[in-house]
């Protein structure tokens, strides 16, 4: 029903991408990333960018993230164009829409559990009782409450990524950006992992990935092809 | 968010323990070094600040050219305090003629004390703010009046009070007590003044100032005065510089006498004069030693931020993720400088620590009573200012550097490249201030010794001077001399009128053949008995020295060098001169004997045989006796022959030591600042090296397999520290030589500045670099290839 919702809305999308092209000039000529792509990403949906090693993926997401830059074309993001934005701009940008899931997991080791999923509210100036009912209410969900005091050295990878994913959500952001979220996983936590994010889309957060694995990919509604930078057209 | 920072600061500094070790080591030393500097400036910039007329009260100097040159001196004649009184007596709130501050016997009933005393005017109390204890601020309004210091009162009085009391002054002038003051503070002029007594006392006490009534070339005296509130020391001196001028015959006028009131705020640190204007004093140290101060807290900010940012990779990862979860870079720079501040909070205890436990050394070496402030609010502010401070300073820069990561960049594990020339930067400044530290204490040093070794003129082993301080000691002179003679104490004895280590009075109007009318003739002139000679054993260049056995020389004067040089004497034996309307024959010329200071050149001096004006019994030790055992059978001596006086004597050697207390002082206090400097720079060097050899553990790796040798492998991580090293010895040599040749510039007798101790330096520099280093690269070489390797 909440896919009804959002075809029936057909509001602004929340990303569009118009021609972006990115290079690196190498001697004298470009060596081309990303070619004119176009990009559409409504809000609601579940995308999966994949394609072989160099065709382009890590930096798509990058751009979407606003972590890397492009050479030419436009980025909106939900009708704002988002190029050039200031630091500033692009840290609100992440306090209020968009959550980080990397595949090497990136907590921070010296800070607990429940430390790593409460720093973003705080970043976002939460109140006391607010942050620790989120944070609890996280910690419940992904079943980690034993380990909240604990850091992150001392649990698995597959429980690092949960912490991952839950830091991520604590904001409530619209977007999550997974960078190869199970790359660093086992097959079964890999599954447990792609169930949180059907379920998080189910629940209304748009999610693009970068993935290898179809088996993976098929979790999401739309698959994005690349290819020496160009997007392979809908087949 | 900010326990957030904090706990993240705190984890970490646990976490990595060698560099917060460092950090904090470092960073404590050189907090140490600058609180301690601070409470000196403090005190030295404090000094007379006790009074609360501070800014308005000055002491009377005055200038005189003597062929050509302008000398300035602190006495002035009687006269001039009439003058200024009465002349002048709308610039002034008080004007305090004062005798000098010195020992003087004190006496209550048959309790007999040496204790410092002055004599001075009716007002010096008020001008003072003496704070009264006992009595009446004006106990000086009575002649026969004396207000004792209330450690004075307390010696002879205890708890008594000891109003009213009667006490003699010198075993000869009866006095009244009228009052009692709180004894002024260490760190005051008049410090350790015991009693003041009445100016008209001593007028009355002494015959020979009668004489100087009318006398305005007599300089014997010290004026005191306090400007009127309305009036500027600028102004004052306009109108009073001619005072003396105006006074004096035509014939003295050459000498041009200006009358200059000198600000108390400037006693202390600025009483050196050179062609009539003050320029300097102690303030120079005082700047020295605040750069000083500066200079170290630098130096262990600079290991902060060395460490932290070759450390940066370590803290990358968290700087990119805190983006991408929406920290700005400026809550990141809060963040980074909230451990920084937190660093220098903790090494601000250790600081203090060291500072409370070093302060009785610190004190004694450079003598002064100074205590950690801890109750006075404005010390817990300042102290809050300064380590907030000093963590922006420490933790500014890596803040920035840190916080500007791309966190794609290091997200993805490689971090912008970071070529450490800024690194190399920092580590070339510490070791050039640390060098130069080095230089200019060796040099200190290199001078006080230089002059040490300067030969004095005369025999020092086993010279006591015993002062004659009253009335008693005079007439004793064949009793004692026979006396102890016979008991084999001393070899010999003499009086004279200066004590060895000064002299107490000068002339002028020597008069001889062959003179040029234009040169002011101005002389020290000593009295001394006949065996003085032999007593001090001064050296006999020319000539012979005085004898008994010629009633003639009565009439004959001894000269130094410095007299031949001065008169352009080419045969100066038997050579007549007149002095004070009388004749006298030179007869002998000595080795100049340094009585003044050390560092400067010896003054035209002459000798005359005096049994009456002297002032001070000079014995030359048995050298075969115990000094303990002679002294104890001489001070016998003294109490039977003259009863009633403490017995109090020095040792020529330790009053001529004195003279290079300040210099000494300097030199201690260098050599102290420059170890922890060093050690501060060696601290940041060996925590660089830690860090350079982990960084390439596995390039030391590779090299070991394919067949390095250990020398080659230190030698590659070494090599870089040493290059630093010698830049740094390059920038400090010329640095250091330009500045302790202007520092050298003050001493008439002056000590070179070779250029092996430059060669020294640097090679003690590169020397204590290689064993820091070493320690770190040995180890990183030393390690097992396949452990280092395995980790890839």
């Amino acid at each position: 029903m909440n896919e009804l919702n959002q075809t029936d809305q057909k509001s602004t999308p929340m990303i569009q991408l118009q021609n972006v092209s990115k290079w690196y000039p190498v001697n004298g000529s470009r060596s081309f990333v990303l070619r004119k792509v176009n990009l559409e990403v409504q809000p609601g949906e579940f995308i999966s960018i994949m394609g072989p090693s160099g065709s382009g993926k890590s930096t798509l997401l990058n751009i979407i993230g606003l972590l890397d830059g492009f050479n030419e074309g436009a980025y909106l993001f939900q009708g704002k164009d988002v190029a050039g934005l200031k630091e500033k701009q692009i840290s609100a940008l992440y306090k209020q829409h968009i959550g980080f899931v990397f595949q090497a997991y990136h907590l921070i080791d010296e800070l607990t559990v429940y430390e790593n999923i409460e720093t973003p509210l705080l970043y976002k100036d939460v109140k006391s009782a607010e942050r620790k009912a989120r944070v609890a209410d996280l910690l419940d969900r992904f079943n980690i409450v034993g380990k909240k005091d604990l850091f992150p050295a001392q649990l698995s990878g597959g429980q690092q990524q949960l912490v991952g994913i839950a830091r991520a959500l604590a904001g409530q952001p619209d977007l999550i950006l997974a960078d190869e979220p199970t790359g660093n996983l086992n097959s079964r936590q890999g599954e447990e992992i792609m169930e949180i994010f059907r379920q998080l889309n189910h629940d209304g957060v748009t999610i693009i990935q970068v993935t290898h694995s179809e088996k993976n990919a098929a979790y999401g509604n739309r698959i994005i092809e690349l290819l020496d930078g160009w997007v392979k057209p809908v087949s | 968010m900010l326990a957030n920072y904090l706990k993240i600061a705190w984890r970490n500094l646990f976490k990595n323990k060698k560099s917060s070790f460092i950090n904090i080591t470092g960073l404590a030393a050189g907090m140490a070094v600058f609180i301690m500097i601070a409470l000196w400036v403090r005190d030295e910039l404090s000094f007379d600040r006790y009074h609360q007329n501070y800014d308005r009260i000055g002491q009377a100097w005055q200038t005189q050219i003597i062929n050509g040159e302008v000398f300035a001196d602190v006495s002035v004649p009687f006269l001039i305090g009439d003058e200024l009184a009465t002349s002048y007596a709308s610039d002034f709130n008080y004007i305090v003629m004062s005798s000098w501050q010195g020992e003087n016997i004190l006496s209550s009933g048959e309790k007999h004390l040496s204790v410092e005393g002055i004599f001075m005017d009716t007002d010096a109390p008020r001008m003072l703010s003496l704070a009264i204890v006992e009595g009446s601020m004006d106990g000086l309004n009575d002649k026969n009046s004396v207000m004792l210091s209330q450690s004075a009162a307390r010696a002879f009085f205890g708890t008594k009070s000891p109003i009213n009391e009667r006490m003699t002054i010198n075993r000869q002038l009866d006095v009244k007590v009228t009052a009692v003051y709180e004894d002024l503070p260490f760190n005051t002029s008049f410090q350790g003044l015991k009693f003041i007594a009445p100016w008209e006392l001593y007028i009355s006490a002494e015959p020979w100032i009668e004489r100087t009534k009318s006398q305005w070339n007599n300089n014997s005296f010290q004026l005191f005065a306090q400007i009127n509130d309305s009036a500027d020391f600028a102004t004052v001196n306009q109108h009073i510089r001619d005072a003396k001028l105006k006074r004096i015959p035509d014939e003295d006028r050459k000498y041009n006498p200006q009358i200059i009131l000198h600000p108390m705020k400037d006693w202390h640190l600025r009483s050196d004069w050179k062609n009539g204007q003050v320029t300097g004093g102690r303030i120079g140290y005082v700047r020295l030693f605040s750069m000083i101060g500066v200079f170290v807290l630098f130096l262990a900010c600079i290991n902060f931020m060395n460490l932290s940012t070759a450390r940066s990779e370590r803290r990358a990862k968290e700087v990119g993720i805190r983006k991408t979860i929406g920290s700005s870079q400026s809550s990141l720079v809060l963040q980074f400088l909230l451990e920084a501040i937190l660093t220098a909070g903790i090494a601000l205890l250790l600081s203090l620590i060291i500072v409370q436990l070093t302060l009785p050394w610190f004190n004694e070496v450079a003598g002064k009573k100074i205590s950690i402030p801890w109750t006075s609010p404005w010390f817990g502010w300042t102290i809050l200012g300064f380590t907030l401070l000093t963590g922006v300073i420490a933790g500014g820069y890596p803040a920035f550097f840190l916080s500007a990561f791309n966190p794609l960049a290091v997200l993805k594990g490689t971090p912008g490249r970071y070529t450490g020339l800024p690194r190399k930067v920092l580590v070339v400044m510490q070791f050039t201030i640390s060098t130069v530290l080095i230089i200019g204490t060796l040099t200190v040093y290199r001078q006080i010794q230089h002059t040490k070794n300067r030969p004095v003129g005369y025999d020092r082993t086993g010279l006591m001077m015993v002062e004659m301080k009253t009335a008693d000691f005079y007439g004793k002179f064949d009793v004692l001399r026979t006396r102890l003679k016979q008991q084999g104490l001393i070899s010999e004895l003499s009086e004279s009128s200066s004590p060895l280590t000064a002299v107490w009075s000068n002339t002028s109007g020597l008069d001889w053949e062959g003179k040029d009318p234009n040169l002011s003739t101005d002389f020290a002139n000593i009295r001394v008995t006949h065996e003085f000679g032999e007593t001090v054993g001064w050296q006999l260049k020319e000539g012979r020295d005085f004898s008994r056995e010629l009633a003639s020389d009565s009439a004959s004067l001894i000269i130094n060098e410095a007299a031949v040089k001065f008169m352009g004497l080419q045969d100066p034996v038997n050579m007549p001169v007149t002095w004070m309307g009388q004749n006298f024959r030179i007869i002998g010329v000595v080795e100049d004997m340094i009585m003044n200071s050390p560092f400067e050149p010896v003054k035209q001096t002459f000798y005359q045989i005096d049994y009456e004006n002297v002032n001070w019994i000079n014995l030359k030790l048995h050298p075969g006796k115990g000094i303990q055992e002679s002294i104890r059978q001489i001070e016998a001596v003294f109490r039977e022959v003259i009863p009633g006086i403490p017995f109090e004597y020095k040792f020529t050697d330790t009053e001529y030591a004195a003279k290079f207390i300040q210099e000494e002082q300097i030199g201690t206090l260098a050599t102290f600042f420059a170890i922890l400097a060093v050690f501060i720079s060696c601290l940041g060097v060996f925590g660089l090296a830690a860090f350079v050899a982990e960084q390439r553990t596995k390039e030391i790796g590779i090299r070991k397999i394919t067949g390095a040798s250990l020398f080659q492998l230190w030698q590659l991580l070494s090599g870089d520290f040493i290059l630093l090293v010698l830049i740094s010895c390059l920038i400090a040599i010329p640095l250091s030589y330009y500045g302790l040749s202007q520092w050298l510039q003050q001493y008439h007798y002056r000590s070179e500045i070779p250029w092996w101790l430059f060669a020294l330096t640097t090679a003690g520099a590169l020397l204590i670099t290689l064993m820091t280093v070493s320690f770190q690269t040995l180890r990183a070489a030393l390690a097992n290839p396949v452990k280092s390797l395995r980790n890839e």
